[in-house]
């Protein structure tokens, strides 16, 4: 049953193991409804295995997910609630896209093909041809459109703009921001490349490692991020009281990603905002040491 | 949801139709030709008192017999490519991630998408069938060649109708296991014709224990018209194979000194010491009971593959 309060996705502990290996693991995310969410990590990091898991098609090995207070399987409820888009959009070639809107018409109880004819009609996408003989933009503007149809609650978005040019991909995520800004809808979008996601999004899930490692709105997760420059001192030391995210030395001088809990009183640190792919950035671990534990979630700083 | 299926699987349903009228043509007209024949010799055989050899009637259709003949390869057609792309082509190209997040469950999604093609396949199974069974009417008439061989058996009756069922739901399960459409082409193709052929060679001539006779010894093929025989073999008292003749030695001494002329009288003598023709075979009027027997057979080996389908699709991650 879908509780109205419940949040757009909830997972605790969530992993999934194929063979010996995790694809996923301690999984714990909150995403409040009405987010447009980018979920950002390394190539390997779990991204598509959370997607998948959230859209019903595989099974957690461990731990527990739900989507707008469903648990994720097979009901016409949970089913009609969830938009869903694989990665490289697959469609039937053969079909033209109005072929897929006639097929969506007869796979939902809730269909709803005129935003997505008005949608194809305005970007000048051919309906009426097999799509195999589309662009990869126009494929993935088809299979966005497809997904909307449904009238989703939460729509899930694996890596949607990864194989576009710039171009087509500035155009996707219009055409996302557009759909997201009408109506009670929470998009989880992933990629690996953040810069794609900043422009439309307003809240982050870092997986890192196959572990969540950052949940937030983005403005309190830039708020809750300083970076600390002063003279050279032990690291160790200088992360007394301090949650380093990542550390850096220089010859002559210290430099900190923190995250904050309190003011930093130390008057000999100089510090700085940081941009969101700094942070993200420091979070998987990119150059430098990761001086942090896995942390599950971060909420509005008090 | 039909809709779906039509539009995604017509041009299969295309060609085979196509095909099927085709052969549909072919085997009319000659099916026609081939009963005049037959009516003509009726006619005239009784007069001449040769109505035993309406067998060697049609002995030089050579071309349209070998084609009729190789109608048993289409239900194995229809699990090449019917069956095994059925799902397999759905997991090849990511297409069941499309499907199985659209509004309706994944048991709803493959009873309709499975549905279909099966009931097609049985009624092109059956529809071949009949075909061939009314092409094959005269030869059938005249007993040869025998309706229980392979070959015959195989191809007319209710047989091929479970034969491309099953062909069919071995594709499906194949693409469900395998995921992929070549290796599921190659596991129906293997398993098809390896099952066909040791059920055909092994299993189908002990369907009901065959009947057993015993006769005088060096009597030849001495089964009804039209049964399949197992075994006709001339057997000595002590129980051994002399179907190859007797060497001097082991004929009894009482049997000895016939001329060649008096073969027969030698043979009765053999008799009156133990020797034998003992044959075994099944009879033609057993032909409805072989073909049911073989269809529920094979049926329920389609029904187990469908329900391995459904086991991996419903428990399986996409």
């Amino acid at each position: 049953m879908s509780a109205p309060n419940a949040p757009a996705i909830n997972t605790a502990g969530l992993g999934k193991r194929y063979g010996p290996a995790w694809a996923l693991r301690d999984c714990s995310v909150s995403v409040p409804r009405g987010h447009v969410s980018a979920l950002v990590g390394s190539n390997g990091a779990g991204k598509t295995t959370l997607l998948k898991i959230l859209a019903g098609l595989s099974a957690p090995s461990t731990g527990t997910a739900s989507v707008l207070g469903r648990v994720p399987g097979q009901t016409g409820e949970f089913l009609g609630s969830i938009g869903y888009l694989a990665q490289d959009v697959p469609l039937y070639k053969r079909l033209s896209a109005n072929d897929h809107l006639g097929l969506g018409a007869h796979l939902n109880h809730r269909w709803d093909p005129g935003a997505a004819r008005a949608r194809l009609t305005a970007l000048r996408i051919p309906a009426d041809r097999p799509v195999s003989t589309l662009s990869g933009g126009q494929r993935a503007q088809v299979g966005l459109s497809l997904a909307l149809a449904k009238r989703p609650q939460v729509l899930l978005l694996d890596e949607p703009v990864a194989a576009l040019d710039p171009l087509a991909r500035r155009e996707f995520l219009a055409s996302l921001t557009e759909a997201a800004a009408d109506g009670d809808l929470s998009v989880i979008v992933s990629s690996h490349l953040l810069h794609d996601l900043e422009r439309v999004c307003d809240h982050l899930i870092l997986l890192a490692a196959s572990r969540t490692q950052l949940c937030g709105d983005i403005d309190d997760i830039l708020a809750a991020h300083r970076v600390l420059v002063g003279p050279r001192r032990d690291i160790d030391d200088a992360g007394r009281g301090l949650t380093v995210i990542k550390a850096t030395q220089a010859s002559r001088q210290t430099r900190l990603l923190v995250r904050l809990d309190g003011p930093v009183l130390d008057p000999s640190w100089a510090v700085t905002e940081v941009g969101l792919e700094d942070i993200v950035l420091a979070y998987m671990g990119e150059g430098g040491t990761l001086a942090a534990g896995p942390l599950t979630a971060i909420g509005p700083v008090r | 949801m039909n809709a779906l299926v039509w539009r995604l699987h017509r041009n299969q349903a295309y060609v085979a139709g196509a095909a099927l009228v085709a052969l549909g043509v072919l085997l009319l007209i000659t099916g026609i030709i081939m009963a005049r024949d037959y009516h003509a010799f009726l006619a005239s055989c009784a007069a001449a008192r040769s109505c035993g050899q309406a067998g060697q009637l049609f002995a030089g259709d050579g071309a349209i017999t070998t084609l009729v003949d190789a109608t048993m390869a289409v239900p194995l057609l229809f699990g090449l490519f019917w069956g095994a792309p059925l799902l397999a082509r759905e997991f090849e190209d990511g297409t069941h991630d499309l499907a199985w997040t659209q509004g309706v469950t994944r048991i709803r999604w493959l009873n309709h998408t499975i549905l279909w093609p099966l009931l097609a396949a049985a009624g092109w199974g059956a529809a071949l069938a009949a075909l061939v069974s009314w092409w094959r009417g005269p030869q059938n008439a005249a007993g040869a060649p025998v309706r229980l061989a392979t070959f015959t058996f195989d191809i007319q009756g209710i047989v091929p109708v479970a034969y491309t069922v099953f062909a069919v739901a071995l594709g499906i399960a194949a693409g469900a296991l395998l995921r992929r459409v070549l290796p599921a082409m190659a596991a129906t193709f293997t398993v098809f014709t390896g099952l066909r052929f040791l059920i055909a060679e092994y299993a189908r001539p002990h369907y009901l224990a065959p009947v057993s006779r015993s006769l005088p010894p060096f009597i030849g093929n001495a089964a009804p018209h039209g049964a399949l025989v197992l075994s006709n073999a001339t057997l000595g008292p002590d129980g051994r194979n002399y179907t190859a003749g007797l060497g001097f030695q082991q004929v009894p001494p009482a049997c000895r000194g016939y001329g060649p002329q008096a073969s027969g009288q030698q043979n009765s003598c053999l008799a009156t010491h133990g020797f034998h023709t003992h044959i075994l075979y099944q009879p033609a009027s057993r032909f409805w009971a072989f073909q049911g027997i073989e269809t529920g057979l094979f049926l329920v080996l389609a029904a187990a593959l469908i329900a391995v389908a459904y086991r991996m699709i419903l428990t399986r991650d996409a």
